[in-house]
């Protein structure tokens, strides 16, 4: 049974808060993050956020590498950060089992790849600390693997990517993104093109150089968090990543023309979908201070989100809409923010594009209601207090902020901007980001004969 | 090693209504009136009291789940419990109770599995008293509305027209393997029901089973967290202003045990085949050699981990796929999950292999790699239960779990489920959380391998296949040859020989055991002999 979950919905979850830097922490008065933290910082670069969480005897582990599958800037290699991510697991001369170490201490460890980062965690039981380290420092710098075992795990990867083939969220976004850039490598899903994914048998070499320039000390850094003494994980942290050699060699991305024209594409799903109309438009940088940025996010929220007035039109009242989803969340880059919509009636198509023009042009000529930003404000609030029960949840919590700044401390300027947001901002970031030449439009119908 | 491939994946935002968060279950509808009393509170209470956690979880059970389903109405359980989550009360419309929602970032859900129907929702504890006041509404005063039903219907069945059977094949296995094993059964109807069954629900329909089910001896009220003084006996207060009923005890369900190997094979256009095998069991939690079979499914296919021995034999050392997995109890959904679900207790549970995708390397090898990695999987199966565990593979599964078992508990939320769970199979003590780790220690070698004996099998089994060309690969299994795979890269002697043993495994099937059925003929209607439920009336 599926689950029929009623509201909630929360903006930014990846949005996190942070302190002030320096020692213990200290939570401020009047900050979002509610837990104490230290930063440890190695001459080499690396840096770590030690943060006690009260979760008796277990402890999250997490490795935020700086790197997605924005960083394939080469020809034919889509998807490779995402398949380097499953090397990771492949073991060192020290360490050649990965899995048997792990599965000894019944941690639960996984990884994942978006577009501008891969992170590597694992949650366990505290008195395994320094094991993990042990571990987790050897593979970020000692990773060994042959070909043979490279070769193996893209088959893997193969079996990943056809799991997820025909899912029409993914085929969906494939189309969008060819179709809303032309340089920047947003332009790739994570998974990676087909013919690249089966050609990645073949990449041995480059991976080898894939390792060298991105898992390096100041590409990384760890967040502790849990049931674990600081003191004792400093030392550690000194012990097993200090030796680790800087050389992170930043990627030549490049950057994305400024989109001139409205763009209108309409796609044949080859499997079962009600029309989807995706509206997307280029959208600036994540920022924890520019208020532009943050409001554009407080944006989707107020003007397509479960709780504006569009939803209750379309989707709860007329009915016109089977489900209305609006994904404002900003990436590290210039990226796309978009409102879809999985429309009942083919016919209605126009009518429903035009409900979306009249509501980004109310938004961008009036002032959004006073109670409504401050609720939105609220929901942002709570929706960072309810995610951190555990200390995997709280590190997880930091993720966006450490991803896009490198440091975890744009928390708090971060959820400062949001507070700061007035009415005026809101229609200012409408004026500025749903701009008729920034729009991409992709209508998914589904092709003749639909699974056939 | 999931890859969220979305562009923004942490805008987890809007979770609009039907946002799939998956979570299926069962009750037993045991003896629902049967007064007990759980950790200190009221009777017809589950407490779980955390003083220090800011946050507040609720669990309210609702003794029916799809066994409950009329005959030619399968799907209703869920869709009551779907208008109840998404719908608007007496006091509030379904707006304003989103709009009300909203400040707090909180909700609530209703899920349905076999035998039980559980409402979750959580609050930070600033949020407490109007929190509670909503959740409440939405279960004891639904308005019933129209316009509601029409919108949640509508997403069921859009879920089930173009998503069930079209977007995730390796779910729809699973699905099917159920569908199998379970025929003639309560258990045999996917708890959303099917295409046309759903189609034929109305609004009376549902505010019947509301009536008939949603009755005060038929609810166990669940809270756990930081909850304030007399509050539980409050929601218990509430929840008691419902009428009293009588409700149908459903049957425990009587599985089919096949005689020999019984496959299906759906026909879909396809460039990879998921695969589900298994048979049903008697086993189930709290049996005396539970942690027994625990132990032993662990080491031999622990969920979405690495320390599978069937993943180590098919993914690690072969590369053939994305992962491969036992279970000794439901576990639907697990693709998006590495926690076993909670509030999913049965009467009955399958013994079941999931293989994920096995995807064709060459245009025409798919048939071969398939049934190459179903053998592999057979013969993981025969050797477990022939030879048993080792000392070493024994030791090793007992201090995994001993350390990967503390994960299960991790929110009060997850804790208070398994409060219920353990209620619904009558555990109890301390819980089975609790319990594992002593259960573990306990264990012998030889009890272990007994249990294997005991609850494994390898000749009688149902086995599902969704691929393309259904009959090329119905010939191929008919045929009994071997299927041979060839690699990308170079591989140990030792392991190629071993493949040669795979490749030529024997899967004994005779022309009459397979059923080949196109991916619009499954889950679209009941099968044409409808289900004849015995059921007994009890107060």
């Amino acid at each position: 049974m599926r689950w029929l979950f009623v509201a909630a919905a929360t903006l930014l979850a990846g949005v996190t808060p942070s302190l002030a830097p320096g020692s213990l922490a200290a939570q401020e008065d009047d900050g979002i993050f509610p837990f104490d933290y230290e930063l440890v910082e190695l001459d080499n670069g690396f840096r770590a956020y030690l943060i006690p969480v009260n979760e008796p005897g277990r402890l999250a582990y997490v490795s935020m590498v700086r790197t997605g599958s924005r960083d394939e800037v080469e020809e034919g290699k889509s998807g490779f950060a995402h398949f380097f991510e499953h090397m990771m697991f492949r073991g060192t001369e020290k360490y050649p089992y990965y899995d048997g170490i792990t599965s000894e201490m019944g941690v639960d460890r996984n990884a994942f790849t978006s577009n501008d980062r891969t992170v590597y965690y694992l949650v366990g039981n505290s008195e395994y600390l320094e094991q993990i380290m042990d571990l987790e420092s050897d593979r970020f710098q000692n990773l060994a693997y042959d070909e043979p075992g490279f070769r193996t795990e893209a088959g893997a990867v193969l079996g990943e990517y056809s799991q997820g083939a025909l899912s029409s969220g993914r085929w969906l976004n494939e189309k969008t993104r060819e179709t809303a850039f032309d340089r920047h490598t947003y332009r790739h899903t994570t998974i990676g093109f087909e013919a690249d994914v089966r050609a990645m048998p073949e990449g041995y070499e480059y991976s080898k150089s894939f390792y060298a320039r991105f898992y390096r000390p100041e590409n990384v850094i760890l967040v502790i968090a849990g049931d674990f003494d600081v003191d004792w994980a400093k030392e550690l942290l000194g012990q097993y990543y200090g030796g680790w050699e800087p050389g992170y060699v930043p990627p030549d991305i490049e950057p994305e023309p400024e989109q001139t024209g409205a763009r209108e594409r309409t796609v044949y799903y080859p499997g079962r979908t009600l029309p989807i109309v995706n509206v997307n438009y280029k959208s600036p940088a994540w920022s924890a201070t520019d208020k532009m940025a943050v409001a554009t996010e407080v944006l989707g929220q107020v003007a397509f989100g479960s709780n504006s007035d569009l939803y209750r039109k379309l989707v709860i009242e007329e009915q016109r809409l089977q489900s209305l989803n609006a994904d404002f969340g900003l990436q590290r880059d210039p990226s796309l923010v978009d409102i879809s919509m999985m429309v009942k009636d083919a016919a209605d198509i126009e009518p429903i594009k035009a409900e979306i023009q009249a509501t980004i042009e109310r938004f961008q000529t009036e002032l959004v209601d006073d109670k409504r930003l401050e609720d939105t404000k609220s929901n942002l609030k709570y929706g960072y207090l309810m995610g951190l029960e555990t200390g995997q949840q709280v590190a997880f919590s930091l993720m966006t902020t450490i991803i896009n700044t490198g440091t975890l401390e744009a928390i708090e300027d971060y959820y400062a901007t949001l507070a700061s947001l007035t009415p005026e901002d809101i229609r200012g970031a409408a004026r500025a980001v749903l701009k008729e030449s920034a729009r991409t439009t992709i209508t998914m119908l589904q092709a003749e004969g639909g699974a056939e | 090693m999931n890859a969220p491939t979305s562009i923004r994946p942490q805008a987890r935002a809007f979770i609009t209504s039907l946002a799939l968060i998956g979570a299926a279950w069962v009750g037993a509808i045991t003896t629902a009136c049967a007064p007990f009393e759980t950790g200190g509170g009221p009777e017809g209470t589950i407490t779980l009291p955390e003083p220090e956690s800011p946050y507040i979880a609720f669990n309210i059970w609702v003794k029916a789940g799809s066994q409950n389903d009329p005959a030619g109405k399968e799907g209703l359980a869920a869709l009551t419990a779907s208008l109840l989550s998404a719908g608007s009360t007496i006091a509030d419309s379904y707006q304003a109770i989103l709009e009300k929602l909203y400040p707090m970032a909180a909700g609530y859900g209703g899920s349905v599995d076999k035998e039980m129907t559980v409402f979750r929702g959580r609050v930070h504890e600033d949020n407490l008293e109007d929190y509670y006041t909503l959740f409440k509404n939405s279960l004891l005063q639904p308005a019933f509305n129209e316009e509601d039903f029409a919108r949640v219907k509508s997403q069921t069945l859009n879920y089930l027209e173009r998503g069930r059977r079209y977007n995730r094949d390796e779910e729809l296995s699973k699905e099917l393997l159920f569908w199998m094993a379970y025929e003639g059964t309560p258990y045999e109807h996917p708890e959303e029901g099917y295409v046309e069954t759903v189609e034929s629900i109305t609004l009376d329909d549902v505010r019947a089973f509301y009536d008939q089910h949603y009755v005060r001896n038929s609810i166990v009220v669940g809270v756990g967290g930081g909850y304030p003084d007399a509050f539980v006996e409050r929601v218990r207060a509430d929840f008691d202003l419902l009428p009293e009923g009588s409700v149908a005890t459903v049957n425990a369900p009587e599985p089919m045990i096949p005689e020999g190997v019984k496959v299906l094979i759906v026909e879909k256009d396809t460039k990879s085949t998921p695969i589900s095998f298994g048979f049903p069991t008697t086993l189930t939690r709290g049996d005396d050699d539970f942690f027994a079979m625990v132990t032993a499914n662990s080491w031999f296919g622990e969920h979405r981990n690495s320390f599978s021995h069937l993943y180590q034999v098919i993914r690690d050392e072969r590369g053939m796929n994305y992962g491969d997995y036992s279970y000794i109890e439901a576990f639907p959904r697990g693709y998006r999950t590495q926690q076993p679900p909670v509030n999913v207790p049965r009467r009955s549970h399958l013994f079941e292999v999931w293989i994920r995708p096995i995807s064709l390397t060459e245009p025409d090898n798919l048939h071969e790699r398939s049934l190459f990695a179903t053998r592999a999987a057979m013969r993981e199966l025969e050797h477990l239960v022939e030879t048993g565990m080792t000392e070493e593979t024994f030791e090793s599964s007992r201090k995994f779990l001993h350390n990967y078992t503390q994960k299960y508990g991790t929110t009060v939320s997850r804790r208070l489920s398994y409060k219920v769970d353990d209620e619904f199979y009558g555990i109890g003590g301390e819980g089975f959380l609790a319990s594992i780790r002593p259960g573990l220690a306990d264990l012998s070698l030889e009890e272990v391998n007994e249990a294997i004996r005991t609850h494994l099998q390898t000749t009688d089994m149902w086995v599902v296949f969704i691929t393309a060309d259904a009959a090329g690969m119905k010939e191929l299994l008919l045929s009994g040859e071997p299927t041979p795979i060839t690699y990308a890269g170079d591989k140990p002697d030792e392991l190629l020989a071993e493949d040669a043993e795979i490749a030529a495994f024997p899967i004994p099937v005779d022309e009459d055991d397979i059923t080949i059925l196109g991916i619009e003929e499954v889950f679209q209607s009941p099968r044409a002999t409808p289900t004849e439920v015995a059921t007994d009336e009890q107060e």
